[in-house]
């Protein structure tokens, strides 16, 4: 009986033993994976920042209304820096995930294969919020200042829906990109795209009148400008 | 350039005087303008041997045939008794952007090539164009060494607003020098100044379009030419649309304007004070059309500014200017008035703004067309009654605002 104990205690530790030795050089493998990525990733956030800092990012940035967004959102980092931790991060965690895998748990090997397939849709819809939120800015205030050298009374309206509709639409590509209810977001879009279009043609039609007015007696007038006694002053 | 037009010119190999003329469908009146400048040389240059180009920017009127048919008969009866040297005439298509910058690149091409000794410029569209106005463009730099000649014109008290409220007061105080027709469009220049401008690498900027008049004054006048302005009476061209145009005539000017302030920021920070310039010709007082201005349009224009655009201006004016910007806005059209430091302030805050990038630079070219129409609605208020000369007097007050506020230039560039 003692024998048998003896043996089967024996045996556990083997067991356990043999599954340290297996396991070790894995944790070593993480240690090393952890270590050299996050090494990488102080770098790359240093190559970046420097990059972007070279390149004016942070006035280009201030030119395209991003850093007013980023204070109004209580974010005290300059573009360039936000940018540079962000790529940081981004090393941080795929060293993680690496470093996990490195540990050959089967549990982790299905979640981690899934994350990597999902890392390019988020990348992209990340890329797609930002150059979208970008244009949204730019064009919108395109449209105001044309329209308040068309003389158009309601040019900040028309700024504004021009910024909000390129801002929903690439919301609506991005969350299509990340496979969002995808069904439910193009049937979402499409209810809100439609109701724009109507709630403006009635707005146009009605509420709108001094809009339409505006817009109609400015096409009328450049037909007929000399009634009205336009400027005949040469400006150069 | 195109093989024909090399061609032509290796034909004729070179030239005394060389006129250049940019049209883009002008048939109305560059018959006119061609005659005046044949019988001009003519007349005063008997024995030079001339070439008259006309840079063409695919005029579909008719424009170019125009020119050919142009003949020295035509002129016979004001021509003296001298030999007269055949003018040569070539009608070519101007390469790359449209605009008169493109055209005015050909017409260097042509004067460094043909090593003409002088040149001159003039607009397609003039009305008023005399034969003495080559005399009074070519003399200076074929016989008494300039390199630059800018016109001087009897213009329409509200004609040239541009002009008037930006390019002459700016350029005055940047440079020191007191060409008061900057932007005229009719110049005179030594092949010497050609060739360099051939040099700048600046033909796919504002400069290959309206940019190009101010773009030569001011290289004339800060690389060190000799330059002199000489007077050629009224300036009288062919009816535009004003409104259609304003937009981009107004920001390539200004934005001309204030892409050399950066290249000469060097030259301008040490410049005290301005000097007045030599000037020909003989000073008279000339007959001029009547101009109808839309002041309330303006003035409607500025106040829709004030309400839409207070953001942006934000990002470019000191907030004291933004609120005395407001209270301008609130005045009615009777009392409306912008007055002349405010304006200078303005300025010197937008080429600040636009030397540094802090808004984007097309955007914040164009919201400075309702301010500009506020202070051209305000100067027009102002002179209602007031005689030719009265006017030039403000125009001088105006320049010597900016002169004396320069110093606050240099704060807000820095």
């Amino acid at each position: 009986m003692g024998e048998i104990w003896k043996v089967a205690i024996s045996d556990s530790i083997n067991k356990f033993l043999g599954k340290v030795i297996t396991f070790l050089p894995n944790l070593l493998a993480m240690i090393t994976i952890l270590i050299i990525g996050f090494l990488i990733a102080w770098i790359v956030k240093k190559l970046i920042f420097r990059f972007l800092k070279a390149i004016q990012f942070d006035k280009v940035s201030e030119r395209w209304g991003l850093v007013e967004v980023l204070s109004k959102g209580g974010l005290t980092y300059s573009p360039a820096s936000l940018l540079s931790r962000f790529f940081y991060w981004i090393i941080v965690l795929i060293t993680l995930i690496m470093g996990i895998n490195a540990l050959d748990v089967p549990a982790t090997q299905n979640f981690i294969a899934q994350f990597f397939n999902y890392l390019p849709h988020l990348f992209a819809a990340i890329l797609i919020l930002i150059v979208g939120y970008l244009i949204a800015i730019f064009l919108g205030q395109a449209a105001l200042i044309a329209a308040v050298n068309a003389q158009m009374e309601s040019a900040k309206l028309l700024g504004r829906s021009i910024r909000w509709f390129i801002l929903i639409l690439s919301l609506t590509m991005a969350l299509y990109h990340l496979g969002i209810a995808e069904k439910v977001i193009i049937a979402a879009f499409t209810i809100i795209f439609g109701g724009i279009v109507l709630a403006l043609s009635i707005a146009f039609g009605w509420g709108g009148r001094k809009l339409a007015k505006d817009f109609l007696e400015r096409l009328y007038k450049r037909e007929g400008k000399e009634n009205e006694g336009g400027d005949h002053i040469s400006h150069i | 350039m195109e093989k024909l037009f090399e061609s032509q010119w290796k034909e004729i190999k070179e030239a005394d005087i060389l006129i250049g003329i940019p049209s883009y469908n002008n048939a109305r009146t560059i018959g006119h303008v061609v005659r005046a400048v044949m019988a001009g040389l003519a007349k005063y240059f008997p024995k030079a041997k001339a070439i008259l180009v006309n840079s063409d920017g695919g005029s579909t009127d008719g424009t170019q045939e125009e020119v050919k048919k142009v003949g020295i008969e035509d002129f016979k009866m004001i021509l003296t008794s001298h030999p007269v040297h055949p003018v040569h005439k070539i009608v070519t298509p101007y390469h790359g952007a449209p605009g008169k910058g493109s055209a005015f690149r050909t017409i260097f091409e042509a004067a460094h090539l043909l090593h003409a000794k002088a040149c001159a410029v003039v607009d397609s569209d003039l009305r008023s164009i005399t034969p003495e106005w080559m005399e009074l463009l070519l003399r200076p730099i074929y016989e008494e060494g300039f390199d630059y000649v800018a016109p001087l014109y009897g213009r329409h008290k509200y004609d040239g607003t541009i002009t008037n409220s930006i390019v002459y007061p700016i350029t005055r105080a940047l440079y020191g020098k007191r060409v008061r027709q900057p932007i005229g469009g009719d110049f005179g220049f030594s092949r010497k100044l050609a060739t360099f401008y051939l040099t700048k690498d600046v033909w796919e900027t504002d400069v290959a379009r309206f940019g190009i008049d101010i773009w030569m004054t001011t290289l004339a006048i800060a690389e060190g030419y000799k330059v002199c302005q000489s007077y050629l009476g009224a300036k009288i061209h062919d009816a535009k649309d004003p409104e259609g145009d304003l937009g981009p005539m107004f920001t390539q000017v200004v934005s001309s304007v204030f892409s050399l302030m950066g290249n000469y920021q060097h030259l301008w920070k040490e410049v005290r004070e301005s000097q007045p310039i030599p000037t020909f010709g003989f000073h008279f007082e000339v007959g001029l059309e009547p101009i109808s201005v839309n002041v309330e349009r303006m003035i409607r224009n500025f106040r829709l500014g004030v309400k839409d655009l207070m953001d942006i201006w934000r990002k470019v004016l000191l907030p004291e200017i933004t609120l005395w910007l407001e209270s301008v806005g609130r005045l009615s059209d009777e009392s409306f008035s912008f007055p002349q430091d405010l304006w200078a302030r303005i300025i010197y805050d937008f080429a600040a703004a636009y030397h540094k990038g802090s808004v984007h630079r097309k955007h914040l070219l164009k919201s400075m067309i309702p301010l500009y129409l506020g202070r051209v609605a305000s100067f027009v208020i102002e002179n209602q009654e007031s005689t030719a000369g009265e006017v030039e007097a403000k125009i001088e007050s105006l320049c010597r605002v900016f002169e004396e506020m320069k110093p606050y230039l240099i704060k807000r560039w820095e």
